[in-house]
């Protein structure tokens, strides 16, 4: 009687450093030969207690603590977390200043997915073009430096509105620098659409069709590129996004080549929308100058960051610190999926699909 | 839209509780929030399938301790679901003596790595969890360790040593406080 002879399977650990980005995720992955079979992830190498912090601190104080979550996203924490406040004060944001908002977010956006591609570009081994994405996403750092004074946290956000007005000159300036941004992303996304090793290396890999992007429930990009069409700016709007014109980019294909291209079809719709917002911002305060103190309740307030839908619960007990301040970030809803997008993948290919998903370790651990 | 969806919340949550029991409110920009409390966490496993099929998303899980010093007992947990935009918070009050609470993985598969999460922080058991290994902390720790007040003379008294001491009170008795285990 002969029997076929079963390939053995190992345990390969992944992490956690270096998976992709320079952050800890511990992978204990099974493998048989050079094929993915089974993931487990292990989190918590930086969890640093924020949310207990945030309880520690005044309502104030946790504007600066909330941008400092993640450096990617940090427009989108402390805006989320002070609209949160807002929710439960019936504070009225003034309408400039909701436009100063969607800036700062667009800006932030636009930076993080060239971050991401670029990242990907690295991972595929095409580092010139890691360079270029760099050099193309430079021109939004030097908008941040320019109009808000920092290169990753721009301080803007503040409860009841913004800090740093937008005028003429600055106006000008950030307009500049899109008009510099616009052909170098065109370009860029025919690169990354073209290109045959990044299609080799990124197309029909790490693929999450639409029914399991629904049951993980996962947010943002990674959700959109599977076809599921939400967007929170569009879904629930918030700030001025429902009088702004713009596309919610979706794909079907759910790979790791559809999610970079809808995110760099995103920021070609982020210039839209800061163009939109600078053209018809109107003149007025940037902050409301009735602030009331914070009463006892609950709130929920929620925004589009970068990498998906974020989504702050405030509790009060009526004193000048939260009695619970929660967060759940994008990439806390996508960790799981990798259990879709990994399975029977080669391992070559695990660094590029759990950058796909743009993984954010600080935020997901707080 | 709006309305068609809190109708479902609505009837999703009537099931259970009867008609009534989900309190809405708005913000500036009109976007609904509903709010049901629930005094028996059991009952979730009556409402989680009905919101579940009622096309619901869970978003995330608070839990927190009602008074945040810990003065008092009393432990709640927020349930926050998005049903096609409008969001329905459902909180339920935890036992003192034995938090507990239903896993509803079996409804929300991403529920997974929240209970996990709230389950180490706070130190609530969820019951028919799937996978209940730690997610953050390591598996050597006490479970609800991060809710727990620790002193930082006590937390930097247990990572020395007692030689200061010991040379300081040389010839004579070390108090009790002095001594590195008691700390």
């Amino acid at each position: 009687m002969s029997t076929t002879p079963t390939r053995p399977t190992y345990t390969l650990p992944v992490g956690p450093l270096h998976v992709a980005l320079e952050e800890p995720m511990y992978f204990d992955i099974q493998v048989e030969g050079e094929t993915v079979r089974g993931v487990e992830l292990a989190a918590g190498h930086v969890h640093r207690g924020m949310e207990a912090l945030a309880m520690q601190r005044n309502y104030f104080q946790n504007i600066t603590l909330t941008e400092r979550v993640c450096s990617l996203c940090s427009n989108s924490h402390p805006e989320t977390y002070c609209m949160a406040v807002e929710n439960l004060s019936g504070i009225l944001v003034p309408e400039r200043a909701q436009h100063l908002r969607v800036i700062a977010d667009e800006v932030k956006r636009i930076a993080s997915h060239l971050f991401n591609v670029g990242i990907m570009a690295h991972l595929t081994g095409f580092d010139s073009l890691f360079m270029h994405a760099m050099e193309i996403r430079e021109i939004m750092q030097d908008a941040k430096e320019g109009v808000y004074g920092n290169r990753m946290n721009l301080g803007q956000c503040v409860i009841g509105g913004c800090r740093c007005d937008i005028d003429e000159s600055s106006a000008t300036f950030l307009l500049g620098q899109l008009e510099l941004l616009k052909p170098q992303l065109a370009e860029l996304y025919g690169v990354f659409e073209r290109d045959p090793l990044i299609c080799k290396r990124t197309k029909g890999i790490g693929i999450l069709p639409m029914e399991e992007a629904k049951r993980y429930a996962v947010v943002g990009p990674v959700a959109r590129a599977s076809g599921v069409a939400y967007d929170v700016r569009r879904k629930t709007p918030y700030a001025v996004y429902a009088d702004l014109d713009f596309e919610v980019q979706t794909d079907t294909r759910g790979d790791v080549h559809s999610r970079a291209m809808l995110r760099l079809r995103e920021a070609v719709e982020s210039v839209k929308i800061i163009e939109q917002c600078l053209r018809q911002m109107p003149s007025g305060p940037i902050c409301t100058e009735d602030m009331v103190a914070v009463p006892a309740g609950e709130a929920v307030a929620r925004s589009e960051a970068p990498r998906g839908e974020l989504i702050y619960y405030l509790r009060s007990d009526g004193t000048d610190t939260p009695q619970r301040l929660k967060w759940r970030v994008p990439t806390y809803m996508n960790w799981e999926a990798l259990q879709v997008m990994m399975a029977n993948c080669q391992v070559a290919d695990i660094a590029l699909i759990v950058n796909s998903v743009d993984p954010c370790i600080s935020c997901t651990e707080r | 839209m709006n309305e068609i969806t809190k109708q479902a919340a609505e009837n999703a949550v009537a099931k259970v509780l009867g008609a009534g029991f989900v309190h809405w409110t708005w913000d500036a920009n009109g976007n609904a929030f509903g709010w049901v409390k629930l005094c028996d966490p059991k009952t979730l496993r009556g409402i989680a399938p009905n919101l579940a099929d009622a096309g619901a998303r869970l978003m995330t899980i608070t839990a927190y301790r009602n008074d945040k010093f810990g003065r008092m007992e009393g432990r709640e947990i927020a349930y926050h679901f998005d049903l096609d935009g409008v969001v329905v918070t459902v909180t339920t009050c935890l036992n003192d003596a034995a938090p507990m609470v239903p896993s509803i993985t079996p409804w929300f598969r991403n529920a997974d790595w929240h209970e996990r999460e709230f389950g180490e922080l706070y130190g609530i058991a969820v019951e028919d969890h799937p996978n209940p290994r730690r997610l953050f902390l390591d598996k050597d720790l006490d479970a609800g360790i991060l809710d727990r007040m620790i002193p930082l003379s006590t937390l930097m008294n247990g990572a020395s040593t007692t030689t200061l001491w010991e040379k300081v009170f040389a010839g004579r008795q070390l108090p009790e406080w002095a001594k590195g285990e008691q700390n």
